[in-house]
């Protein structure tokens, strides 16, 4: 049996050795969106997509931000519209959106129609969310012809830093739009 | 149908779910016609989807029809049946759906609809019908539900349908929400009905005309009070030019015998005005005052004939010639301060015979001043009457008289006889023309000079 053990270690660590290399290897993010016709997402942007963004961003508007500023966001990758990664970007933008839709301290509308904007961006790049399985099931919830899935309206606050933290990532979610579709119309 | 009446059921996966059944043909459902449209944003945010059979008979059979979503998550919800339609709201429009019919335990038929082509869009309503007098049309303004929400606001074309009173219908078509008639192409004292419905545009959104909205009526004026002033403007327009033209024409005609003598007179010309007073010659008559153009006819020498003394012709040179020889006696000394007043340029002495010259025949002969014609005023003119060669042949001086031969200051004239006119020689002062055609013709100018 002794001279099993050498053979046995070796089986083991060639085995178990390659896995964390596998591991370190694979990519952090893997790729969740399917490749689309940019013209078919042009169309769906300029005649649907573009209208709720604006809608979005005239209720972002009346939210003062006085106390928004000098204010850091947690994830600012979010705010990043990468060259030739747009589609990536918007991903995670629309992703990071969802997470707001249990926010009870910001204007229940304002979450709605934030959950709209953010299941229609992923719906027309034909991404998905890989984190969080309860930001996914927000676009399924939100066929439901009530808000009442929204909850409560939680105490409003002068100053709330999710509600600037959203209006950052709505306004980069628009600004990273308008350059993909500057980059698919040429 | 009355979506708004309709109840809550929305595509939801799960209030009812339905196991997702694989697509297969089906011979009893594959001949079904089933037509559909949809709504967009008829209730906030939420859409509405529409369905009924072409075939009646099958109304009263239990069939169902069930919306899906093609992506993923393959979710289902059954429509409700209402008098013959089935209705659904729902939210996504950015996905086909498949549009399926169940009938019993058979197997469903599906069929994939892209809710964005079949759009039937809201009714328009709130036609405003405004007559512009200036313009003399009618301005008719409506509204559409959608231009109040995202999608479908400028994205719809409509169409104005008007017509007499149980007239034939005319359309218009117009992706704005105003039309304009013209005044003149309806009829004057008419009442007529207006109506108005919309559809996509097909840019994007595709579909269906929408209802018919409800019906405008408006009266036509009996009269255009802007076409009778139109009317006039235009005649009395016409007239104008009409006149101008006329006018035109007898500016062109008379300018020159009746309107440019009055503006721009000529100066009187003599020699003319001979010419017209005299009377029509008779045929192969000349009539001319140039001694060379008579070379022809046989003048008879006068001898003896003394020419008498015209003072009128010295007092008044501006007086027409009197070819008539008159006996006359004036006095020296009147003469004298009359002679004063006398134009400087010409003087004008009709002399019938006696030998006088014309100014220019007498021109570089010998001529001298009569003495006795300096002897008075400064301001008098002295002039001297000569001859061919050198003689003095007549004056105006105080030795008036006539036909006497033996005036001294009067000497026959040995050469032929310009028994018309005289001109006097002014040697000191005074105009001599040296134009044949500007100079006073005398009577004295037909003969040759010899």
């Amino acid at each position: 049996f002794s001279h099993f053990i050498p053979k046995m270690d070796f089986f083991f660590r060639s085995v178990f050795g390659i896995l964390p290399l596998f591991i370190v290897l694979l990519p952090v993010n893997s790729s969740t969106c399917v490749m689309e016709n940019t013209a078919v997402i042009r169309e769906k942007y300029e005649n649907i997509l573009s209208h709720d963004i604006e809608l979005l961003e005239n209720m972002s508007e009346e939210y003062r931000d006085r106390c928004c500023r000098n204010k850091r966001h947690e994830n600012p990758s979010a705010f990043f519209c990468n060259d030739t990664q747009e589609i990536w970007s918007l991903q995670n933008m629309a992703c990071d959106m969802l997470k707001f839709f249990y926010k009870k301290k910001i204007n229940k509308d304002f979450r709605w129609q934030t959950a709209r904007v953010s299941c229609m961006t992923l719906e027309i790049l034909h991404c998905r969310c890989d984190r969080e399985q309860k930001n996914r099931k927000v676009c399924i919830l939100l066929t439901q012809p009530s808000k009442d899935i929204l909850g409560a309206q939680g105490p409003k606050k002068k100053c709330c830093q999710e509600l600037c933290e959203l209006k950052e990532t709505i306004s980069s979610l628009r600004s990273c739009w308008n350059k993909f579709e500057k980059e698919i119309a040429r | 149908v009355d979506v708004l009446h309709q109840s809550n059921k929305v595509l939801s996966l799960f209030d009812t779910p339905i196991p997702i059944a694989p697509v297969h043909t089906n011979d009893e459902l594959e001949n079904i016609d089933v037509e559909c449209f949809s709504q967009l944003e008829i209730k906030e945010d939420c859409h509405s989807l529409t369905c009924n059979f072409t075939e009646l008979d099958l109304n009263n059979t239990n069939i169902n029809l069930t919306i899906c979503t093609i992506i993923e998550n393959r979710i289902c919800s059954t429509m409700e049946k209402q008098e013959g339609t089935y209705f659904l709201y729902f939210y996504g429009i950015l996905s086909p759906k498949d549009v399926c019919v169940v009938l019993e335990s058979n197997r469903p038929y599906c069929r994939s609809v892209e809710v964005t082509h079949i759009v039937k869009p809201e009714t328009p309503f709130g036609i405003n019908i405004t007559f512009r007098k200036d313009a003399n049309e009618y301005f008719i303004q409506y509204t559409t539900p959608h231009s109040k929400k995202k999608y479908l606001k400028d994205k719809l074309i409509h169409e104005l349908a008007y017509r007499q009173e149980n007239g034939t219908w005319e359309t218009i078509q117009s992706q704005y929400l105003r039309v304009k008639l013209l005044g003149k192409s309806l009829q004057m004292g008419a009442s007529y009905e207006v109506k108005v419905r919309s559809k996509p545009n097909g840019d994007y959104f595709k579909g269906i005309w929408s209802e018919w909205s409800s019906s405008e009526y408006f009266q036509i004026a009996a009269e255009h009070p802007i076409k009778k002033s139109t009317d006039l403007v235009v005649v009395i327009t016409t007239v104008g030019f009409i006149l101008l033209f006329v006018t035109l024409v007898l500016i062109l005609t008379f300018w020159k015998t009746r309107i440019k003598p009055v503006l721009w007179p000529k100066l009187p010309d003599h020699k003319k005005t001979l010419e017209q007073l005299c009377k029509k010659p008779k045929k192969n008559f000349d009539i001319s005052f140039n001694p060379e153009s008579f070379g022809y006819v046989h003048i008879h020498k006068v001898d003896g004939i003394q020419a008498k003394a015209e003072v009128e012709c010295f007092l008044q040179p501006s007086a027409p010639l009197d070819a008539d020889v008159s006996e006359k006696v004036c006095n020296g000394s009147d003469m004298k301060t009359r002679l004063s007043a006398v134009d400087k340029s010409i003087l004008k002495l009709p002399v019938t015979y006696g030998g006088i010259w014309p100014s220019d025949t007498l021109s570089g002969h010998l001529c001298e001043t009569h003495p006795s014609m300096l002897n008075e005023s400064s301001n008098g003119i002295p002039y001297k009457v000569c001859s061919s060669n050198g003689t003095q042949l007549y004056n105006c001086g105080p030795m008036t008289h006539s036909s006497s031969s033996e005036d001294p200051t009067v000497q026959p004239r040995s050469g032929p006889l310009n028994t018309n006119t005289v001109s006097l020689i002014q040697p000191n002062n005074g105009v001599r023309s040296s134009n044949k055609d500007e100079a006073y013709v005398t009577m004295s100018s037909f003969c040759k000079n010899q």
